[in-house]
This record gives C-alpha cells, sequence and structure tokens, in this order.
C-alpha cells in the first residue's frame, strides 16, 4: 500500500511538472484548435462526396463515418505519444545514464510526463474541438456506451504509450532510430485507420490487422465510440473487443518489460 | 549639345547597370550551383540515411493515393471523377511538393531554427540575399524519390485518360509552375510566421492542413470554399488546375486565377524581406 502510493505521489509530482513545463509552450498545443477541425472539413466533404447517394459504404452509413472521424480526432489528442523521440534522444545523448541511476524506473518516469503532457492536450485540444466539432459543425459526439468508451480509449492510452516506449528502446541497439519511428508512424497511420477506417482494406489484411497493434491504438476506441465493432467481417459485442484489446495491451506491456531488461543488460554509459 | 551628351551618360550608366546585374546574376548561379554539389556530397555521403528518407518520403506521400483507390474500390467516388482523373490530381500534388521539398521547403525550417536559437545574422551579413541563400543553402535530393512515385503515379493516371492535346499540355506546364510557385508563397509565409510565433514547428501543419483542400476535385467542395483556394490561398493552383488543364476540363477564366497566385507568391516574398528587416539578434 505504501509503494503505490509512493508511486502516485511520483506520478503526480512528474505529471505536474511536466504540465507546467509545457504550458509554456500551450500555443504549440492550441495550433490543433486550427489543424484539427480543417482536416475533419476536409474529410466531411470528401465522404459526403464519396457517398453521394448511397445509404451505406462497408457497413458505414455517412453520420457513423462523420462521427467516426470527429472521434478519431478527439482521442488521438488524448492518446497521441512521443515517448519513443525522448527515450531515442536520451539514449544517443548519453543522458539515459543519469536515469539508469535514479531510484525510479524510467518507463514509469516517461508514462508520468505522458499524463502530464495529455492533460495539457485535454484542455488546449481536447475541449476545444469538441466544443467546435459539436457547436459548430454539429456532429454528435456522444458515445454510446460511455464506461466502454473511457475503459477502450484508457487501454489506446497504454497501448500508445507502450508501442512507443518499445519503438524508443530499439535506440539501444541502433543508437539511431528516426528512420524506425519514421517508418513506424507511417504504418501506424495508415493501419490504425486514422486516415480511413480499416474496413476499407482488403478482407486479407484486415485479418492480418487483428494481430497487430495498430488497430488497437485507434480504430478500437473510436468504434467502441460509435457503438459497433466490425474488422474482417467479424462483428463483435463492444465488452468482448475491449477485452481483446486489453489482452493486446497486456501481451505489449510483456514485451516492452522483456525489451527493457535485454536493453540494460546491453546498455553502458559513461559520466552523462 | 547638352541633350546628347545627357544621353551618352544615361546609356553608359544604363549599360553599367546591365553588366553588374549581369554579373550579380552570374555570381548567384555559381553560389546555387556550389549549394547544389555540397547537398549532393551530404547525399552521397550518408546513403543510407538518403535511401532511407526518400523512400520514407515517397510512402508518405503516396497515402492520398492509396485512400482514393480504397474509396473507389469500395465502389464509391466522387461525381464526374474517374479513379484515374482524381489520382492524376494526387499525383500532380506529389510532384509539386517533391520539387518544393528539393529546392525551397528548407527556408522554412531553416529560419525556424535560425531565430529560435538566434543566429540569423550569420547569415545576415553575407554579401548576398538572406531568402535566396537560405533556400540555396538547404537544396536536398531527398524529394527525388518522391518525386519520381509522384510521376509513376501520374503517368498509370494519363494513360487511363484521354489524350490530352499540346495546348492542354502547354496549358499544364503553365499552369504547374504557378503552382510550384504558390508553394513558395506558402513556405515564405510559413518562415515569416516564424519570426513572431518562435520556435512553434507546428506552423507547418497548419498549413498542411490548409493544402490538403488542394488534394482533391473543387468541386466536392461548397463555392465559398473554393473561392477561398482558389483566390485567397490560391491552393487549388498546385494540382486541380493543371489537372484540369490535362483533362479538358480548363476555360478561358482559369487563366484569371494566375493573378491571385503570382499576388500571393508577392505578398510571401515581401512579408519574409519584412520580417527580416525587423529580426533583431546579438551574436548567437
Amino acid at each position: 500500500m505504501k509503494t503505490i502510493k509512493k508511486q502516485l505521489n511520483i506520478l503526480w509530482a512528474v505529471a505536474v511538472v511536466t504540465y507546467k513545463e509545457w504550458s509554456a509552450y500551450r500555443t504549440h498545443s492550441m495550433v490543433s484548435i486550427l489543424v484539427g477541425p480543417i482536416y475533419f472539413i476536409v474529410q466531411y466533404f470528401i465522404w459526403t462526396a464519396a457517398y453521394g447517394g448511397r445509404t451505406m459504404l462497408n457497413g458505414m452509413d455517412l453520420t457513423q463515418m462523420i462521427t467516426y472521424f470527429g472521434a478519431s480526432t478527439l482521442i488521438g489528442y488524448l492518446t497521441m505519444d512521443f515517448a519513443d523521440w525522448n527515450l531515442q534522444m536520451l539514449i544517443r545523448t548519453g543522458k539515459f545514464l543519469t536515469f539508469a541511476l535514479r531510484p525510479i524506473h524510467h518507463r514509469f518516469f516517461a508514462f508520468s510526463q505522458k499524463v502530464g503532457h495529455r492533460v495539457l492536450g485535454l484542455l488546449f485540444e481536447f475541449i476545444p474541438c469538441y466544443i467546435i466539432f459539436t457547436l459548430l459543425f454539429k456532429v454528435s459526439l456522444v458515445p454510446r456506451h460511455m464506461g466502454w468508451t473511457i475503459l477502450s480509449v484508457l487501454l489506446a492510452f497504454l497501448m500508445n504509450f507502450y508501442i512507443h516506449y518499445i519503438l524508443g528502446m530499439t535506440a539501444f541497439w541502433f543508437t539511431q532510430s528516426s528512420g524506425i519511428r519514421r517508418v513506424f508512424d507511417l504504418l501506424s497511420g495508415v493501419f490504425s485507420g486514422v486516415f480511413i477506417p480499416l474496413v476499407f482494406f482488403p478482407h486479407a489484411l484486415q485479418k492480418i490487422l487483428f494481430f497487430l497493434p495498430f488497430p488497437y491504438m485507434s480504430y478500437v476506441p473510436v468504434m467502441v465510440f460509435t457503438g459497433n465493432f466490425t474488422l474482417a467481417g467479424i462483428e463483435m459485442d463492444i465488452p468482448i473487443i475491449v477485452g481483446i484489446q486489453a489482452l493486446a495491451v497486456c501481451i505489449t506491456i510483456l514485451i516492452s518489460e522483456l525489451l527493457y531488461r535485454a536493453s540494460m543488460r546491453r546498455f553502458n554509459g559513461v559520466g552523462a | 549639345m547638352v541633350d546628347k551628351r545627357v544621353d551618352k551618360r544615361t546609356n553608359l550608366n544604363m549599360d553599367i547597370k546591365i553588366k553588374q546585374n549581369g554579373l550579380r546574376l552570374r555570381r548567384y548561379l555559381t553560389v546555387y550551383k556550389e549549394c547544389v554539389k555540397v547537398a549532393f556530397a551530404t547525399a552521397s555521403t550518408y546513403r543510407l540515411n538518403f535511401i532511407l528518407n526518400c523512400t520514407i518520403m515517397l510512402l508518405g506521400d503516396i497515402i492520398f493515393p492509396l485512400i482514393t483507390v480504397l474509396i473507389y474500390g469500395s465502389g464509391a467516388g466522387f461525381e464526374g471523377w474517374t479513379v484515374y482523373e482524381v489520382l492524376l490530381i494526387q499525383s500532380i500534388f506529389t510532384m509539386s511538393t517533391a520539387i518544393a521539398d528539393m529546392t525551397f521547403h528548407g527556408v522554412m525550417w531553416v529560419t525556424m531554427d535560425m531565430v529560435r536559437s538566434g543566429n540569423m545574422e550569420m547569415v545576415l551579413i553575407l554579401p548576398v540575399d538572406t531568402m535566396f541563400i537560405l533556400m540555396a543553402r538547404t537544396f536536398s535530393f531527398e524529394g527525388i524519390g518522391l518525386f519520381i512515385g509522384g510521376l509513376v503515379i501520374f503517368i498509370v493516371a494519363i494513360l487511363n485518360v484521354v489524350v490530352p492535346s499540346i495546348l492542354m499540355w502547354l496549358q499544364f506546364f503553365a499552369y504547374f509552375i504557378i503552382g510550384v510557385l504558390v508553394m513558395m508563397g506558402i513556405a515564405l509565409v510559413m518562415a515569416a510566421i516564424s519570426f513572431k510565433w518562435v520556435g512553434n514547428s507546428r506552423i507547418p501543419e497548419i498549413f498542411s492542413s490548409i493544402r490538403s483542400f488542394g488534394k482533391y476535385p473543387q468541386s466536392i467542395f461548397p463555392k465559398a470554399i473554393v473561392i477561398i483556394t482558389s483566390i485567397i490561398i490560391p491552393i487549388a493552383m498546385i494540382a486541380y488546375y493543371p489537372a484540369a488543364a490535362l483533362l479538358g476540363r480548363g476555360n478561358s477564366g482559369m487563366f484569371i486565377m494566375i493573378l491571385p497566385c503570382l499576388l500571393f507568391l508577392l505578398f510571401g516574398i515581401y512579408l519574409y524581406r519584412y520580417m527580416v528587416r525587423l529580426y533583431q539578434g546579438v551574436g548567437g
């Protein structure tokens, strides 16, 4: 109990400091108030034109599609992560050594930083854009299952963090891992459903995606938000897909831990 | 007699001015050539990084054509536009972006960085135009993969639409060049903003989101947006108008659209130069 309380105190302290640090650059976050709605408008007109007179496309109607992109944008603000960039920078510059000596696990420190950073995202990106989407664009952005949606977004938050942390750890082997990170960002953009719902991909690819981390980072929480989950022609109840998402997160945490231990055996540094 | 002497002196002054301008132009060309050589040497030295970045840029920018293919593959589409016609627009956009990345997009990043770190005066003291030297120094070959990718999609698309006439090709090239100039205007406006909005690496995101209107047929957008994308921030000229010219969808009214594009470029140049004049630094 005492350990948990101590960990929570650390999380709170690091999150508050990160929040204050990034608050100095809050206009960076506020760029999203302009960018998010602009991208949303583009998507709105693309899909309105694409539907034409059709009522359904790949099992989604136009309203569901518009809600999909609205929810995808908003959930993206809550789960966005750059732990990979921070970690690879610390490894490349040798500064990771100072973290290796601290009586706190670096991953927990990075996670606490993310919490603080995303609270800022909640205030300066999520809430303003939510207001714009609902009041200006009249998009209904009320989750069908509030509880499951919150749980799924939390799992996506964890998934994004652990996956990016794993990516960052590749720098223990390659030192400069910017290429790998860029390739991953590209793949996750396409296969997590940020650009287009995954049901538009060929069936065989949709089946493979079940076994990759990408859908659990964005597509699953967004579909849980809309209240219907379909992938590769398989329709699932919301509790089941959230359960699968939780399992995927557990596997990712396990991989992250194994990789961290291997990384620590490999890492060496002098006087950073 | 006096008039003749004045005429002679005026002609002499003009000759000197032309000669000076000629020398200046030659000097600028030499500087640019050297910068291109340095860029080539850099790319050759860090070959793996160069190839990796080329590939990533190429893959990153073919996402939009991929989305178009997926939309049409699902049986949907934009009314009045075949998949190849839409791909034509997007391939032109990709090629234009590649040229911009190679030749002048660097000015935005380098200005942003120099203003943030306070190194701008290191460039200001050079005996060349600031805007020119920053563009020359940031010349990069990394966009070549992107250009080739765009060109391949362009060829595939053009082979599947009506064969354009020579006049259509000429119109296309004219609009394409103007579109690249619009890109330059955007890059300069972004760079100029970074003088005031110091260190905000998300400035390009704003313009990138606005540019995304230019990747699709303008007929899918309402008139108000088309007016903005054709006159105020003329991004429709980057890909839509050149593609429309090739597809024979152009009309004489389209030529008028060149005017706001040139005005936008001039505005970008003026704004950048104005912000450079306002810059204050104390030695980096």
